[in-house]
């Protein structure tokens, strides 16, 4: 999997930005406007993993979503296959969305309760047009479903009636009915129980094996992103303050944030003593203009500079790319 | 070894629904004791909330303690009338639920609710409250605590909210705490802000602590002992070191292997336990967990499995722990 890193990239993301405005209270006041994205720049390669990972407010889901055009983006490109998608439209912007999936956060409210389990996952396949004949739609799905682990004689089911874990594998076998080349998983097992958890991740797993599946894979659990990516990126108030191989994340985090982000995770077992790294306060707000480091008020090491220019994301060998002034070859 | 503070011996906690009885918790015992942290972990589903609920007795209607007693200081719970509940509640035992933004009430200022939670329980005057009030968010690390008794909850986030039910909890000083998922919905940095803080003030209080979450990595880092539970009744029960070095029932392993671990190699498939938790209305009657087992026998679908001491303060329900050839975990790694 190492080898990813040679070649052409197949999604390449460049300056993304997302900024939301936010009405004023008072009538006629100046909109606010909340950085949610922060010229993100990532390369996406064929068949890896690409992890990301922050706290809630850092911006990850609205860089997945703005990936798959649910918010249009202020500014920025995200190419895929060197074509540039916010330009595209009509045919082939139907087929970019058949190339790029998406299996969301909430196994509950990402199923249309008033569909079948088979009207679900067949759905895709009746708009793409892939497969019209209703008997052979109905075969295409009963693969699916066998593939992801669902029980074929649960077809006629409404989502309440499966729980968690079935309804994120409907998802799955939902995204993966088009044959994507590209799956955005937004934290796809975080409302499931640690034994589900396991075995969703593992069908993830499973799936990337067979179908040469390329993820992104955003979620707040670092011990989930370790397990799934090939590289990790971290973000913070929403810019990537560090992108890394999955091994170097825990051998060797450079960026202040990332060093706390790891301390702060609870210990692996009872006899392990954690030295915390803390952060003096909260996440700041993304409200308004920004300058500076984004973790200035709060990093351990911050000196003058970082309250006044934003570090950018430097390559300091290996691939591994780190957002700060002091952190050097 | 220090003296007994609360005891649970075989309680029983069913719900009665249209649907049929559940039995969300179904015989359950433990004994903690004065100055220590015990965790309950378990999945959603467990019962590990429903216990929590039976020993301050805030169930739901549907929910009835049918059998068991819960001793507090040699008190039976069960037996207290109302009046002495809502003076027991939050005076002896604290409770710090698991969504800080709804334990608030939103229409009233900090400062207003904690004030009358304090007079409420202790003889003093408001102005006497509003000072230990202060005293108490401060002594939580909230910045500006003047300040902050005049914000609404909406106006802090969620860690500070948690800091507030914690200073909240800790002000008419409790012999007992029930921390009911107090850390899930946060963050991993401010989670590790809010488990410091709740480690120092029970050091320095001398409180016990009940812990409930579903994330072990919280009960290694908290914990003197844990109970494992699994659908309503106890599978395991010991000294959290014992636990992780010496686990004995098979659900327990199947809980440790199914957690990523950092010092995974990545992308190795976890070895997850396979199946579903069974529908609480038909338990009882075998072991609960045979459907998902991997050493099941016969015997353990003719009757539920006892908690056997099996060495002294290490309880398992296993009918393959308990008697001869007894079961050996696949793999064991211990990290130290």
């Amino acid at each position: 999997m190492n080898n990813t890193q040679s070649g052409q990239p197949l999604m390449r993301i460049r300056h993304l930005t997302k900024e939301f405005k936010i009405k004023s209270k008072k009538l006629g006041g100046k909109p606010q406007i909340l950085h949610a994205l922060n010229d993100v720049s990532l390369d996406v390669y064929e068949g890896e993993t690409l992890g990301i990972i922050g706290e809630s407010g850092c911006g990850k889901s609205t860089l997945g979503r703005t990936i798959m055009q649910l918010h249009k983006a202020t500014s920025g490109s995200v190419e895929y296959k060197g074509r540039n998608t916010f330009e595209m439209k009509g045919a082939e912007l139907k087929a970019l969305k058949k190339d790029i999936q998406m299996v969301f956060q909430d196994p509950y409210s990402s199923l249309d309760p008033r569909n079948t389990c088979e009207a679900i996952i067949s759905e895709p396949l009746k708009v793409h047009k892939i497969v019209t004949d209703p008997k052979k739609r109905q075969e295409r799905v009963l693969l699916l479903m066998r593939e992801v682990g669902l029980d074929i004689q649960h077809m006629n089911r409404y989502p309440h009636e499966f729980s968690g874990g079935q309804r994120q594998r409907i998802n799955v076998a939902r995204a993966l009915a088009l044959n994507p080349k590209v799956i955005v998983c937004d934290e796809p097992v975080s409302a499931l129980d640690v034994s589900i958890q396991a075995q969703v991740l593992n069908l993830f797993n499973r799936l990337q094996r067979e179908y040469h599946l390329t993820y992104v894979f955003i979620s707040h659990d670092l011990g989930v992103i370790k397990h799934v990516s090939d590289r990790i990126a971290i973000m913070y108030l929403g810019r990537v303050v560090e992108l890394c191989e999955a091994s170097q994340i825990y051998e060797n985090p450079l960026h202040p944030y990332t060093k706390a982000l790891l301390s702060a995770i609870p210990p692996e077992s009872p006899f392990e003593k954690k030295e915390r790294i803390v952060l003096k306060g909260e996440i700041p707000s993304p409200i308004g203009d920004q300058i500076g480091c984004p973790l200035a008020g709060r990093c351990p090491n911050c000196k003058e500079r970082c309250t006044k220019e934003i570090p950018e994301l430097k390559d300091i060998g290996d691939g591994h790319q780190v957002a700060c002034f002091y952190i050097t070859k | 070894m220090s003296e007994s503070l609360l005891s649970v011996k075989g309680l029983k906690t069913y719900f009665f629904t249209a649907s049929g009885v559940s039995k969300a918790v179904d015989g359950v015992s433990f004994d903690l004791n004065v100055g220590e942290v015990m965790g309950i972990v378990g999945e959603s589903g467990s019962g590990k909330s429903v216990t929590s609920s039976s020993i301050i007795r805030l169930l739901a209607p549907a929910g009835k303690i049918v059998d068991g007693e819960i001793l507090f200081e040699g008190r039976n719970i069960l037996d207290m009338t109302h009046k002495e509940l809502l003076d027991f509640r939050g005076k002896e035992i604290a409770t710090i639920f698991q969504d800080p933004m709804t334990s608030l009430d939103p229409v009233f200022k900090i400062g207003k609710q904690m004030v009358e939670m304090i007079c409420a329980h202790q003889k003093v005057s408001k102005k006497e409250a509003h000072t230990m009030a202060v005293e108490a968010l401060k002594r939580v690390g909230i910045p500006e605590p003047e300040k902050r008794m005049e914000s609404y909850p909406y106006e802090l986030s969620g860690g500070m909210c948690q800091r507030v039910i914690i200073a909240m909890a800790v002000c008419c000083k409790p012999k007992f705490i029930i921390a009911d998922e107090p850390t899930t919905a946060l963050d991993v940095t401010v989670q590790a802000q809010v488990l410091d803080l709740l480690k120092d003030l029970q050091k320095e209080m001398n409180t016990s602590i009940l812990l409930i979450t579903h994330n072990l990595g919280v009960v290694w880092e908290m914990c003197d002992k844990v109970m494992v539970m699994y659908a309503g009744s106890t599978v395991e029960s010991a000294d959290t070191k014992k636990l992780y070095s010496n686990p004995l029932h098979p659900y327990t392993w199947g809980l440790l292997d199914s957690i990523p671990r950092l010092s995974d190699k990545n992308k190795e498939d976890l070895r997850a336990i396979p199946g579903t938790p069974p529908d609480l209305r038909l338990t009882g009657n075998c072991c609960n967990f045979y459907n998902r087992c991997p050493y099941m026998t016969e015997e353990c679908l003719k009757s539920s499995p006892p908690l056997v001491e099996v060495e002294p303060g290490h309880f398992v329900a296993c009918h393959r722990q308990n008697g001869e050839n007894k079961l050996v975990r696949g793999e064991v790694t211990v990290h130290e």
